[in-house]
């Protein structure tokens, strides 16, 4: 292995792994290639006087040279990698001294040694950052060989100002950071309309702004860029938001997190600007809140448009309330014109009977789909209570119902409330007429029960007058019911005179009674009786 | 003396077949009114034993303070009808019950004959099952 020679490969820095990631870390201090500056200047010129050397520098180690922020008695700026002492130093954990360069194996061969600028004696400290990577080297070089090395005073000053070299280079990471970040907050500044951005210093309370926010805030763009405490941008906001802002505020400082609210701002002539700010609270290596930015964007329009959109919900729910109480009120209207027609005509007064109680199941059925007026949407009625109101005139004399409905229940809307209506008119009317609720011993059981895709009802009749076979009467009556159900509800309806009474189905589409794909079909535990 | 009974009731055509009916039953009507003030006037002047009150009616939806104040400083017994029953949610107090419109002719001659007779402290016979009671 040549004396002085470290190939890259074979490097005292250790894995591939580490090497890129001390590389990375170098980048990241943007200092390679920058010019001479002052602080590190003075640095170098310290440590040569302290140690009493002719020259001194500030090495860092790129991946195929050495390159010097700051010389001091040396006017070369970088040199390769393999020839560089600090690359030995890199691997050491403190003060690396070489004494005698000459009688030294590893440098003996140097061309830094053999020629200029002749290095005899070496001191150099490893630049480390906090988390454990070596940049280079603070050291100080002679030409003359130095047996007794460095004392404790020169010693304790390299390690001190090898510190305070780190110490730039992490001031200098910082600034270029941050002016990176106002860079950014530049560029997006010009691409956007309507972003206003902030940051605030927290520590010493000064909030810089730019000049859109200084509008929005109703703050001089001249106040805003210099900075001012944050009371300053609070009085165009509005009164009933300005408490809720000072709490999201403070929960974002305090939690150390994300800020996002929306609140109004106040024009000059009292016009609202709805705004949505966002930042984010950050703190230093203490925890302690330092710096808290964030962007302002006016959402006006999206708040305007909400508000119609709520606006316009009203509306149609009112107008739908409107709708039904008319609707309501024209069957009202409508029954009482028959009765008043039949009055004229006396004759009719079967007629008229007959027609007024189909319109008033109609309207029963249709009252019950119809939103309620408290303006949510029904989810649907339920079928086995509209029937159980249906019936209840048919009541016993002991005020139960005569007709007991088991089975699952279903809900129904709209449009099936008429043809749900007429056929159990008809079936009601016709069973106390002719059938079993012609007498007070007869019952209706109504069985309803869903299978896969159909909906089916058994009406049966007991306890009324002994059948013959079909009734004579047909008649307009039931045929109204099978056209509600096999023409409105696409169904199918059967009748059978069994000598103990009328037994129909009703056999439906699931999908006939309600549209919509949440209808239920429940399974009632215990079967309807009427109050 | 037969009962007198106040109709109020804004449809002209529902007040004129509810009037009929009534009158068909033996009942005396005392008045129809389409709006609360009417109402009012009429209990006044009239003697008015029962009033079958809607609850819109021609001046907004007054039915049914109206009807707490004809039972309340007119001693009427007040029978709300109405196409909504879900506006009349709560008791009021001293009305007696609610009927859903339209009703046909043998509820409205229950609810009637109930209500007077619950107006006279008779209770002899059940509510009609179309009727909500209140209290």
């Amino acid at each position: 292995m040549g004396i002085g020679l470290s190939a890259s490969a074979d490097n005292s820095a250790g894995e591939n792994g580490d090497e890129a990631d001390r590389l990375a870390a170098l980048e990241a201090y943007g200092i390679l290639e920058t010019s001479e500056e002052r602080a590190f200047d003075d640095i170098v010129a310290l440590i040569a006087r302290i140690c009493d050397t002719p020259m001194a520098l500030v090495a860092l180690i790129d991946r195929d040279r050495q390159w010097f922020k700051a010389r001091y008695g040396l006017e070369m700026r970088e040199t390769p990698r393999p020839v560089s002492f600090c690359e030995q130093g890199l691997d050491e954990d403190g003060l690396f001294v070489v004494s005698d360069a000459a009688a030294d194996p590893r440098f003996a061969d140097n061309p830094l040694v053999v020629g200029p600028p002749h290095v005899r004696f070496y001191a150099g400290m490893p630049l480390v950052t906090d988390d454990g990577r070596r940049l280079g080297t603070l050291c100080a070089l002679d030409t003359a060989a130095r047996p007794q090395g460095l004392d404790s005073r020169q010693a304790l000053a390299m390690e001190a100002l090898a510190g305070q070299v780190m110490a730039q280079l992490e001031l200098r990471k910082a600034l270029r950071e941050r002016s990176r970040t106002e860079e950014r907050l530049r560029l997006a500044l010009i691409t956007s309309e309507n972003v206003a951005a902030w940051d605030w210093d927290l520590v010493a309370d000064r909030l810089v702004a730019d000049a859109r926010f200084a509008e929005f805030y109703g703050v001089d763009p001249a106040v805003a860029a210099a900075g001012a405490p944050l009371e300053t941008y609070l009085h165009r906001i509005h009164p009933e938001d300005l408490d809720g802002l000072r709490a999201a505020v403070r929960a974002a400082v305090e939690g150390g997190g994300r800020f996002e609210h929306e609140y109004r701002l106040l024009g000059p002539a009292g016009e609202i600007r709805w705004v949505q700010a966002r930042g984010a609270c950050l703190s230093d290596g203490e925890g302690r809140p330092t710096r808290f930015p964030g962007a302002v964007v006016d959402i006006t329009d999206r708040k305007l448009a909400e508000e119609e959109r709520s606006q316009i919900a009203r509306a149609q729910r009112l107008l739908s309330q409107e709708l039904s109480h008319r609707i309501k009120n024209i069957f009202a209207v409508v029954s009482a014109l028959v009765s008043l027609s039949a009055r004229q005509f006396p004759e009719s007064r079967p007629f008229a009977e007959n027609l007024r109680t189909r319109l008033a199941a109609l309207a029963r059925a249709h009252e019950f789909v119809s939103p309620s007026p408290i303006g949510e949407r029904s989810a649907g009625a339920s079928l086995h209570a509209f029937l159980a109101d249906l019936f209840s005139p048919y009541a016993g004399p002991d005020g139960r119902s005569r007709v007991l409905i088991e089975g699952d229940d279903a809900t129904f809307d709209d449009q099936a409330a008429t043809p749900v209506a007429l056929l159990f008119h008809e079936l009601a009317t016709n069973a106390a007429k002719y059938g079993a609720l012609s007498r007070d011993e007869g019952r209706v059981r109504l069985t309803a029960e869903r299978r896969c895709d159909r909906y089916v009802l058994e009406w049966v009749e007991t306890g009324g007058p002994p059948l013959n076979g079909d009734p004579m009467r047909q008649g307009f009556g039931s045929g109204l019911a099978t056209l509600s159900v096999e023409g409105q509800l696409a169904g199918r309806l059967e009748r059978v005179w069994a000598p103990e009474g009328l037994r129909c189905t009703i056999d439906l589409p699931a999908r006939a009674l309600s549209r919509r794909p949440d209808a239920t079909f429940r399974a009632e535990t215990s079967p309807e009786s009427v109050r | 003396m037969s009962a007198r009974i106040l109709i109020v009731e804004d449809e002209a055509l529902v007040a004129l077949e509810l009037r009929f009916q009534l009158e068909g039953m033996g009942y005396g009507v005392a008045g129809v009114a389409a709006d609360a003030a009417t109402a009012r006037s009429l209990a006044a002047q009239e003697v008015v034993d029962l009033a079958l009150v809607d609850l819109n009616l021609a001046d907004g939806p007054t039915g049914m303070s109206l009807g707490r104040e004809l039972a309340g400083q007119h001693d009427v017994a007040v029978v709300y009808l109405t196409g909504n029953p879900d506006l009349l949610r709560d008791e009021v107090a001293g009305a007696i019950g609610v009927l859903c419109k339209p009703a046909d002719e043998a509820v409205v001659e229950a609810a009637v004959d109930f209500a007077l007779r619950r107006r006279r402290g008779d209770r002899s016979i059940p509510a009609p099952p179309a009727m909500r009671l209140f209290g």
